[in-house]
């Protein structure tokens, strides 16, 4: 128990003895936890609106008004046993009909004047199971137009491929630039325990004269990081819990489609993996920064 | 670990021992040294004669380029790092300019090396005491460095060497940097710590101390032990 209360209070120490350094490596690390609390809590966001988009990821077949029944049966099955697809309904003539009326009737701007007449095809809607399947499923499917059965294949995999690539772009540039971020604030916390280091360079020498173990050495100065990034990681989950919620409703009203809401469970990953990056970093450097001293 | 069997009664021993610095400084020549449980010894010579690099080396904070050193029974050559600390228990060292720490009283700063060891801070006070008293600083206990005079900061020095109980003390200059009134009552304190069963090791230059007191001098030239004997005398 002493021993722990004479590491805590050496790291303590350290900490105010140096307040300016402390605090502008505390600055550092904190920013570099808000870029990593972003960068998580958006990747999660887009991750749920892809998978909310792949889930309504659809093919339509349009069939030929003479196509045999026995074909377009074959067909779906054919189309069934590709590992890509989740599901294909069947949607006849009528059904195709029956939702138009359905849709005009919600809406003001439609309006459907004869329905004598049915010209809309009957149809195979094909339900995929990863959005990205869409190419190559559609390219196959489009093999089969002119063949008697099907007369068009539609996709509509736009906003899919375009989630995509900003996700893969918002995970190598959010990547890149935390990783630049995690050598600025781990250069920040060496220099700023070197000083430390420094300026109770005797009482380190007196230490390992009488006989105290390295680790011994070691940690007040590991503590002191980690109070670092500790306090840095308290500065960015503030900013990210007071900042969260008109930071998402702004980007629910821009970015339409993004169905962000975040339950309480993300909320503590969130802010567990920012603690825990925090100590990491906090720690580490200082232990990079102390085990340097040591070697000497 | 390599225990000695079959040593008697020496504490310190020394085997052929050279050290030659990467310089290409000699600071020990091919020295043979065995100190007994109990002794007092004085490590006499001029400066670079090879005091200090002998001390260093019984305390592992270097290494010899060649030759066995044993202390307390361990081979402090070949033990592994992590034993370092443990030896360093055993052995208590004070030097010339005693090594204090400023914003410490003297308690703190004798009770640090009990602390720093992982003991209780119970013990540690209890172990402060015993080797203030011994020191003749119980009275000072609350004073900083800077309120003590030169022979009270070496009193406080060689209470911290004392407060983890070692077997041996070794005093590297001990009265370098003090009075000849003051130096003798280092020297009669150290004589009581001997008296009460600590193996003591001193480097000094101080001929007047050495032939007063009679004791064996083991005398340093250029790394080399060039005389050894137990009642010695030091021409400076």
């Amino acid at each position: 128990m002493r021993r722990l209360e004479y590491v805590a209070t050496t790291a303590a120490q350290g900490f105010w003895r140096n307040p300016v350094m402390s605090l502008a490596s505390t600055f550092t690390i904190g920013l570099m936890l808000l870029l990593f609390a972003f960068f998580l809590a958006t990747d999660r966001g887009l991750q749920a609106a892809v998978n909310v988009l792949e889930s309504k990821v659809e093919l339509a077949l349009f069939l030929e008004d003479g196509a045999r029944v026995s074909d377009v049966l074959d067909l779906r099955a054919r189309i069934e046993a590709d590992p890509a697809v989740s599901r294909v309904d069947y949607i006849t003539k009528e059904q195709a009909m029956a939702r138009l009326v359905d849709i005009a009737a919600k809406r003001p701007d439609i309006q459907i004047v004869d329905t004598s007449e049915n010209p809309l095809q009957a149809s195979l809607e094909v339900k995929l199971a990863r959005a990205q399947d869409a190419p190559r499923v559609t390219a196959a499917l489009r093999e089969e137009i002119g063949k008697g059965v099907v007369s068009d294949v539609v996709d509509n995999p736009q906003v899919v491929d375009k989630l995509l690539t900003i996700t893969r772009v918002l995970s190598f540039g959010g990547l890149a630039v935390l990783a630049m971020m995690l050598i600025v604030a781990l250069f920040v916390i060496v220099n700023t325990i070197r000083i430390a280091v420094h300026a109770r360079r005797d009482e380190i020498e007196i230490m390992k004269l009488v006989g105290a173990t390295d680790w011994f050495v070691r940690w007040p100065f590991i503590l002191e990081g980690m109070l670092v990034g500790a306090l840095g990681a308290v500065a960015a989950t503030a900013v990210v819990l007071v900042a969260a919620g008109p930071v998402m409703s702004a980007m629910v009203n821009f970015i339409e489609i993004l169905p962000l809401s975040f339950g309480q469970t993300f909320v503590w990953q969130l802010v567990g993996s920012v603690f825990a990056l925090a100590l990491a970093v906090g720690g580490g450097g200082a232990m990079l920064s102390v085990r340097a001293h040591l070697a000497k | 670990m390599v225990a000695l069997l079959g040593r008697g009664n020496q504490l310190i021993t020394l085997d052929d021992v050279s050290k030659r610095y990467p310089n290409g400084t000699d600071a020990l020549r091919d020295v043979d040294l065995e100190i007994d449980s109990g002794d007092f010894v004085f490590l006499v010579g001029s400066s670079g004669a090879g005091k200090s690099s002998l001390i260093r080396l019984l305390i592992r904070e270097e290494l010899p380029s060649s030759g066995r050193v044993w202390v307390d029974g361990q081979d402090v050559v070949r033990m592994k790092h992590s034993a370092v600390p443990k030896l360093r228990r055993r052995v208590g060292v004070v030097f010339q300019d005693f090594k204090l720490l400023p914003r410490k009283t003297v308690a703190e700063n004798v009770g640090f090396a009990l602390l720093v060891t992982g003991h209780s801070g119970e013990e540690a006070r209890e172990e402060t005491e015993r080797a203030l008293a011994l020191v003749g600083l119980s009275q000072r206990r609350a004073h900083f460095p800077d309120q003590l005079s030169g022979g009270e900061k070496q009193r406080t020095a060689i209470a911290r060497a004392l407060v983890s109980r070692p077997k041996i003390l070794i005093a590297d200059e001990p009265t370098g940097n003090l009075d000849p009134v003051t130096s003798w009552e280092i020297i009669k304190l150290l004589v009581r710590v001997n008296e009460l069963g600590t193996t003591l090791l001193m480097a000094t230059h101080n001929a007047e101390i050495v032939n007063a007191l009679r004791r064996r001098v083991v005398h340093l030239d250029h790394g080399m032990v060039v005389r050894d004997e137990r009642e010695g005398q030091y021409a400076a």
